[in-house]
């Protein structure tokens, strides 16, 4: 066999060898979604609401970090099955700068979403919505509806209408979880820690 | 700005899900009692929660008769289907269905034409939303002879 002969038989391999390892994991690949550029991005418009233990939360508490902003309601079938999903971000990723924040759009109020927060041992931030951050967010007459927040406070993504896959949102916190920001640079306040209902201070 | 982002869940949010057909005008007898017949209407891809859904924390559908000269005695629902969201069972009415009211006609009530009002309550999703809890009117032409 001559060297030409013998190089592209070694390279067949190495092209075989690669090919197999791709192939013989069992382990699901996410592909990293595609963020807008960070130049066309819009802000997320301001609010300030309440959580359940009567603090005052404002969006902008949660600059250098990325948002997950999920307005959703006890009686909303489809945003039952995210949030178990919402609960292993907030596990999965909150040490690398994400954080969850569930607005409730229950028009009973805390009545209703405690007992919701505590049968469901919610581990995220919830807060209760209103008509005002409602409109802000474009009436929100479909739940869930969810933005994913960058860590300059914008919209990275499109909103998503409806449930969609986990493995969407997954990838869409780990592109934004990557990308380099000047808030988390200079190393900005981060949000006040969350209290859980009945949690010692 | 923010408008803008949901377009097309703005449209759809605005779609009424349920359409209720205007009822016949019923005419009654002073004293007796009468039976009307509420034909409803949920749109293709949508579902309301029923009269007794299984969690409550779901919004039943309930009809509500407000004004008018006859008194309401029963509301009666159909059949609920049961529908799997995720991992909840859930009671809900599709496609066409009616609901049932019994009214009593009091005897002293004005002969001659007459409305009744009422109001239908209702929460509907498709497979991968739901929408805000809403509500339609019913008016009801009354005849009393």
């Amino acid at each position: 066999m001559s060297l030409a002969q013998h190089k592209s038989r070694l390279l067949l391999l190495s092209l075989a060898a690669v090919a197999l390892v791709s192939c013989s994991g069992s382990k699901e690949t996410v592909k990293h979604a595609t963020a807008k550029a960070q130049e066309s991005r819009k802000a997320a418009p301001a609010f300030t609401l309440t959580d359940s233990n009567g603090s005052k939360v404002s969006l902008k508490d949660y600059r250098g970090k990325v948002v997950l902003l999920n307005f959703w309601a006890t009686w909303c079938g489809p945003c039952q099955v995210e949030i178990p999903w919402f609960q292993e971000f907030e596990q999965q990723y909150k040490s690398k700068g994400l954080e969850v924040v569930g607005v409730s759009m229950d028009e009973e109020g805390w009545q209703v979403v405690k007992p919701y927060i505590t049968s469901h041992k919610l581990n995220y931030r919830i807060l209760l919505g209103d008509d005002s951050v409602s409109q802000l967010y474009g009436g929100l007459d479909a739940l869930p509806t969810t933005f994913l927040i960058d860590r300059e406070g914008k919209f990275a993504f499109p909103p998503h209408v409806g449930l969609i896959g986990k493995n969407q949102y997954a990838s869409e916190i780990q592109s934004l979880l990557e990308e380099k920001s000047e808030s988390a640079a200079l190393g900005l306040q981060s949000a006040p820690a969350i209290l859980l209902p009945g949690a010692a201070q | 700005m923010a408008s803008s982002l949901l377009l097309p869940s703005c449209c759809l949010a605005q779609l009424n899900k349920i359409v209720v057909h205007p009822p016949d005008p019923l005419t009654v007898v002073r004293g007796a009692s009468v039976e009307q017949t509420l034909e409803l209407a949920v749109l293709p891809g949508f579902h309301v929660n029923s009269d007794k859904p299984k969690d409550e924390t779901l919004i039943p559908l309930k009809l509500t008769w407000t004004n008018g000269p006859l008194e309401t005695q029963s509301v009666s629902y159909p059949e609920a289907k049961e529908i799997k969201v995720g991992s909840q069972q859930v009671m809900v009415f599709t496609g066409k269905f009616q609901i049932q009211t019994k009214f009593h006609v009091p005897a002293g009530i004005a002969k001659g034409s007459s409305t009744m009002t009422g109001k239908l309550h209702y929460q509907a999703c498709n497979d991968t939303m739901c929408f805000r809890p809403s509500s339609v009117a019913v008016t009801l032409p009354v005849s009393v002879e």
